[in-house]
Formats: structure tokens, C-alpha cells, sequence
């Protein structure tokens, strides 16, 4: 019913004219009227004769005083969440190897130094065995704060800036082992101590099915998974823009759909009977 | 291609219309900026054969015709906007051009050109005057120097901005036709260089470590590009060990004008050494008294002269199995005052490929890294074959992640809990 765009214009020319109107009008008891109302109900509204100074000359404008607050913030303090356990886990100084977590933050309080590394949530862990060090090193970073290992006791950091990076090997030499090419797969073998589950090498994978888990003398399931690769069967590829087959493949699903609801609508009247 | 006929439309369909009016008082002259040949072929043969029949090189745009003037030998002129573009209008040359606008923003920049050329001639004038004054009237050798160093660097300055608003210049270098002989396209390039290539090669050499690892510094001026073979490599690439059996090409190109004697050396920081639990140094190469310049830029590391230049001929890199990756760093050292260094004493030090460090050799000859360069390498499929080639001792070596004992574990009082 109200009409917006024809209300704006309207209200400045009642705050243009209404006062003044008002202030010569207001003991005169004349039927004074909105023109607004005017336009929007012309004939009926000029036949009531109605005091307009006591109304609001809006009728439509609603105004709603703040006498409640709308949401209560009464057990605010009991909804206070547990702590998260965040912080320091290893101190300045402290042993570590690697994977050993040093810190847990929310964001990046801290960030990974020498020889530390940073996890999905921020937590900063050890990446070398060493001691832990907090530092500061404002020419690499004016603010920010780092957690780093030195493999020295008595170590400091940061390191000078330009002086080569201090690392350990931390490898063994063992004689080289040549790796299988082919792929090897499960395969569970009975005996006196019970199930055996072991990997099958792919010189034996080879040789038929063989017993694998779930007690079944089969193939292996790589060889399964090529079979239709072997076969030369090719998946039709499936264009996103040919909605001719789309169609047809929506419809042939309701059909399906539906002739499986018939199947239990009538499985389902057989039981009630 | 379409996309190249309707991205020139507009500007052809303007062109074509002004045309067809006819611009007053200048003889319409077609096709100027095209070789006489084309011309003359153009006028030679009219109509005589449709266009795909015989198309003209410098038009085709269909890529099927391309292909078969590839066939018969002749490679298509331009790009294939540009040609797209060339079909339809009549090929007016700048001077002839209506747009009045144009011609005036042409007139002041010919009118530019001109007064840099002015000044050029001035600075050469006072250059040479200041020269001719003898010591005592320049007042004293460092004033002179310093006074006449300033007013060089003003001359390139001013050929450098008599040029640059050139579009001949602009569309030669982007060719690649460039002279690198004139400050205009060395400026051009070094230009191109900054933007782009010189910040990845920086970030590369300072976030893989090599700048504190094997040199404390380093800024490159000059732009260094590596080929293995005909494939160039990108700073920080992993290289086949086969492909790096053989010493790498280089294109070292200088952006100052003049000849610099340098260095060049390949160093690798990650040879992994089991008994200090630590990484040792090797240099995979070295060579000294190499000449660059701005235009004989093509180096060949297999083609150094072994009895003048190259101190310790290539090493295949490899990187045995289970070692992290190694840096292989390229140098491109600046020799003092480019003075030649004495290759025999230098070969005759610089021996032991294991225990040399770029950063001594760096201050016992006073070099100074210009360019910088790094490939990587790792085991791969062909590692054990070049390793067989050169005589890797430790072939049948392969590293493993050493145990790290783990923190004791800290009871409060073990005997309580039994």
C-alpha cells in the first residue's frame, strides 16, 4: 500500500510548508491534512474533517523506543569456553629433537627460526635435535619474534647475517639398495601361527590368484583395476555441453528411481497384509 | 584469427573511413612501411591468382595458410595481429597520418629528440675541455676525476633520452634486433632485466641460502642465462645428471658499456660429508681471465682455452642416494680493474677441488660476484650411470635418516607404578 518513491519528495515538501502552516492554523480547529494523505486516498480523507495537530503527521512511520533489550546477556560468564592448553611447551635452553613441539599459538605469536618449522595450526616443532632458543632478529624481520634450535649448549642466535647457514647431516651411509620396479601387493597366508598378512612380491603376484585378505583366492586388486584397460573398453567421455545425453540420462535415473519405489511400495504392502 | 581481426577492427574501420574522404593535400601512398619486394609483387600480379592461392607473407593471418607458406618454405612477417591488421588498411607512415593530435605530439618529441641532441653536443664540448685542462687549472687529480665521472654519466643519460620515445627503438628491441653496443638498448634491457628476471634470480639465490652459504654477498648487474645442451635452465631448476654431464653454455650479458675480464666459478655447498655429520664444499668448476662484453655475450664452459683460462675443467655434478639436494651455484666474478690474473700461479694454488672455498678465493684474488646463476640436483634415473662415467667412489652408497634418540622419558617415580 504505502508508496515509496512518492513518499520522500512528499516529506520535504511537509517539512518545507507544514510548520509554518501549522503554527497560523493550529487554534483555528482547521481540517488540516497531510498532503500526503491527500494524494494517497484524495476523496475519502477530505470529507473527514479530524484534527491532524494532535496525530503524528505520519501515520505510517512507526517508531519502537528501546524499553527492552532483545537478547539477555544473563549467563554470559557461564558460557566462557575451555582453555585450549596454548603456550610455551618447551623453555629457552631446553633439549629437543625433532618433531618436538616448542609452542602452541592461535595465529603466528611466534614464528619458526633456525632449524624450526611451522604446523598446520601455527604450532611451532623442532626440526633438528638441539636447544631452544627465543629470539629476536630485527634484520630479518623488524617485529616478529622467533623460536629457533642451536646445536650448541651455549649457542646464540641469530646467526650474523651474511655467515654461511650452520646444518647437520643427520644420515647414515648404508649400502644401496636396489628397489623393486614392479608393484607388490597384499596377500594373507594360513599357517600354524594363524592369518599370516604379508606383502606378495610382484614376481609371485604374477602367477594367479593368490590368498589375500578376506580369506578370497583372487587377483590382486591393481590387476583387477586394469582389467578393463587390458580389455580395450573406453568410458564414453562426458561433455558437460551435450545435454541431449544429459537428458536422457536424467531421465533413465527417474525411471529407475521410481520403479524402485514401486518395488518397495509393494514389498512393503506385502508385510502390512 | 578472429580474435586478431576483431581486436584491430575498430581502429582499422576508423582508418579506412578517414581514407575514404581523402585527406587533403597529401598524395595517398600505400603500403610504406612494407618492403618494395611485397610491392612490387602486390602491383606485378593483380588478381591474377586469388589470395590463398599465392598469399603474401607479410598478410596472411588464416593459420592454414601460414602453414602452407611454411611448406613452401617462406616463414609468414610479423606477428599475426599485425598482419590481420596490414589486410585491411592502407599503411599510411607516420608523417602522413591525419590525426592532427598525432602530429602535434610527434612534433614535440622530434623537437625533444632534437635539443637532447643539442645537449649531447654541449656535454661532449665541456667533456672535452675539461680534458684538455691540465692539473693544476682542474684543481688536482680527485676533483678532475670525480668531476669528469659526472659529466660521463650525464652524456649516457642524455643519449638514453634522446632515444627512448623512439618507436623505431622501441619496436626493435622488442623484436630482439637490439644493438647492445648503443646505451638505448643496453638500458632497454637492463630495464626488462630488473623488472622481472633479476628479482626471481634474487629470490632464488637468497631463499635457497646460496648468498650466505657460498658468498656473503652478492648484486648481481650482470643478466646470466644457463643452457644444458639447447635447454636453458631457470635459477633453481633440478638438472638431470645426465644432462649436466656436460659443461653448460652461458649467456652473460652486460649492461656498461666496455670489456670486463672475470671469473666464473661453480660451486656446490651440499656435499654431504658422514664423519663430521656436515656438509662439505666442492668446486665443480673454474676458470679465470674470461672475457665479456655487451655484445660477445655467448660463453661456452667446454670451449675455454684449458692452457689460459680454465683452472679446474667440469665435474659432473651428482648427488648420491637419500642426500638432501645440492645447489650447484654459478659465479660470475669481476676481476679487479678487469687486470688478467696469472693463470699458472692460479693453477698451480688452486688444485684441491674439496677444500676451496668461493669465499677465499673471492679475497685472495679480490673478485667481486657480478652475476649469479644456480641449478639443483638429485638422484635420479641416469645419476648412476654418470656416476660410473667419472668414477664416483661412493656409487653403492646410499643415505639414510640417522635415529635421533628420543627425550627420556620422565617418570615421577617408576618403582610406585609396579
Amino acid at each position: 500500500m504505502l508508496q515509496p518513491r512518492l513518499l520522500t519528495p512528499l516529506r520535504a515538501l511537509e517539512r518545507v510548508i507544514g510548520p509554518s502552516v501549522r503554527s497560523t492554523t493550529q487554534h483555528l480547529y482547521q481540517p488540516q491534512q497531510s498532503l500526503l494523505q491527500r494524494t494517497l486516498s484524495a476523496p475519502s480523507a477530505l470529507t473527514k474533517t479530524t484534527p491532524s495537530f494532535s496525530r503524528p503527521l505520519f501515520p505510517f512511520s512507526q517508531v519502537r523506543h528501546a524499553s527492552h533489550a532483545a537478547q539477555g546477556t544473563a549467563n554470559k560468564h557461564s558460557r566462557d569456553p575451555a582453555g585450549k592448553r596454548l603456550g610455551a611447551k618447551r623453555t629457552g635452553g631446553e633439549y629437543v629433537v625433532p618433531g618436538c613441539i616448542i609452542f602452541r599459538q592461535r595465529g603466528s605469536k611466534w614464528f619458526p627460526g633456525e632449524n624450526c618449522a611451522m604446523g598446520r595450526d601455527h604450532t611451532i616443532y623442532a626440526t633438528q635435535p638441539g636447544y631452544v632458543r627465543y629470539y629476536l632478529d630485527p634484520l630479518q624481520h623488524p617485529d616478529r619474534r622467533y623460536i629457533g634450535i642451536v646445536f650448541e649448549k651455549d649457542g646464540k642466535l641469530p646467526h650474523p647475517r651474511n655467515a654461511p647457514t650452520r646444518r647437520k647431516l643427520n644420515m647414515v651411509a648404508v649400502p644401496r639398495a636396489e628397489r623393486a620396479a614392479a608393484q607388490s601387493d597384499l596377500v594373507a597366508s594360513v599357517d600354524e601361527n594363524g592369518v599370516q598378512v604379508a606383502d606378495v612380491d610382484a614376481a609371485h603376484a604374477e602367477q594367479g590368484p593368490q590368498l589375500r585378505p578376506g580369506y578370497m583366492y583372487r587377483e590382486a586388486n591393481w590387476q583387477i583395476g586394469r582389467v578393463a584397460e587390458k580389455a580395450g573398453v573406453k568410458p564414453k567421455v562426458y561433455k558437460v555441453r551435450n545435454r541431449w545425453l544429459a537428458w536422457r540420462m536424467r531421465v533413465a535415473r527417474t525411471q529407475r528411481v521410481a520403479q524402485m519405489k514401486s518395488l518397495k511400495s509393494k514389498k512393503a504392502g506385502k508385510k502390512n497384509k | 584469427m578472429a580474435h586478431c581481426e576483431r581486436a584491430s577492427k575498430p581502429l582499422l574501420q576508423c582508418l579506412r573511413n578517414t581514407y575514404s574522404k581523402g585527406v587533403a593535400g597529401i598524395p595517398i601512398q600505400t603500403r610504406a612501411f612494407q618492403s618494395a619486394a611485397g610491392l612490387g609483387e602486390a602491383q606485378s600480379e593483380p588478381t591474377s591468382q586469388p589470395f590463398y592461392k599465392a598469399p603474401d607473407p607479410s598478410l596472411v593471418s588464416s593459420p592454414r595458410l601460414e602453414r602452407r607458406l611454411l611448406r613452401q618454405g617462406t616463414s609468414p612477417i610479423g606477428s599475426r595481429r599485425r598482419r590481420a591488421a596490414l589486410q585491411g588498411s592502407s599503411n599510411i607512415p607516420f608523417e602522413q597520418l591525419p590525426y592532427q593530435c598525432f602530429q602535434e605530439a610527434r612534433k614535440v618529441l622530434l623537437n625533444d629528440r632534437a635539443e637532447k641532441l643539442e645537449q649531447i653536443e654541449k656535454m661532449r664540448q665541456r667533456i672535452a675541455r675539461v680534458e684538455a685542462l691540465s692539473l693544476e687549472e682542474s684543481g688536482g687529480e680527485v676533483p678532475r676525476k670525480s668531476r669528469l665521472r659526472a659529466m660521463q654519466l650525464e652524456l649516457e643519460r642524455l643519449k638514453i633520452l634522446a632515444d627512448v620515445n623512439d618507436p623505431l627503438v622501441k619496436r626493435k628491441f622488442e623484436d630482439g634486433h637490439g644493438d647492445m653496443s648503443k646505451p638505448i638498448y643496453r638500458y632497454l634491457a637492463e630495464r626488462k632485466w630488473r623488472e622481472y628476471r633479476r628479482k626471481i634470480l634474487v629470490q632464488r639465490i637468497t631463499q635457497m641460502k646460496v648468498v650466505p652459504d657460498v658468498l656473503p654477498h652478492c648484486e648481481p648487474t650482470v643478466d646470466t642465462k644457463l643452457y644444458f645442451g639447447r635447454r636453458q635452465i631457470q635459477p633453481g631448476e633440478f638438472v638431470q645428471a645426465k644432462l649436466s654431464s656436460t659443461a653448460p653454455r652461458m649467456d652473460v650479458q652486460m649492461f656498461e658499456r666496455g670489456e670486463k675480464l672475470v671469473t666464473i666459478a661453480v660451486a656446490d655447498p651440499d656435499v654431504p660429508n658422514v664423519e663430521t655429520d656436515n656438509f662439505d664444499y666442492k668446486m665443480h668448476f673454474l676458470a679465470v681471465n674470461v672475457p665479456i662484453s655487451t655484445t660477445a655475450t655467448k660463453l661456452d664452459l667446454s670451449q675455454l682455452s684449458a692452457d689460459s683460462q680454465v683452472v679446474l675443467p667440469w665435474l659432473p655434478p651428482v648427488a648420491q642416494l637419500g642426500s638432501p639436494y645440492h645447489r650447484l651455484s654459478v659465479f660470475v666474478m669481476e676481476q679487479k680493474d678487469s687486470q688478467p690474473l696469472d693463470f699458472a700461479a692460479v693453477k698451480d694454488r688452486e688444485t684441491d677441488r674439496d677444500s676451496m672455498l668461493l669465499r677465499t678465493l673471492q679475497a685472495r684474488y679480490r673478485l667481486k660476484a657480478i652475476g649469479a646463476h644456480m641449478f639443483r640436483t638429485q638422484w635420479d634415473d641416469t645419476t648412476l650411470e654418470v656416476m660410473n662415467q667419472i668414477g664416483f667412489d661412493q656409487a653403492n652408497i646410499e643415505l639414510r635418516r640417522k635415529k635421533v634418540e628420543p627425550l627420556p622419558y620422565k617418570r615421577r617415580n617408576p618403582a610406585s607404578f609396579r
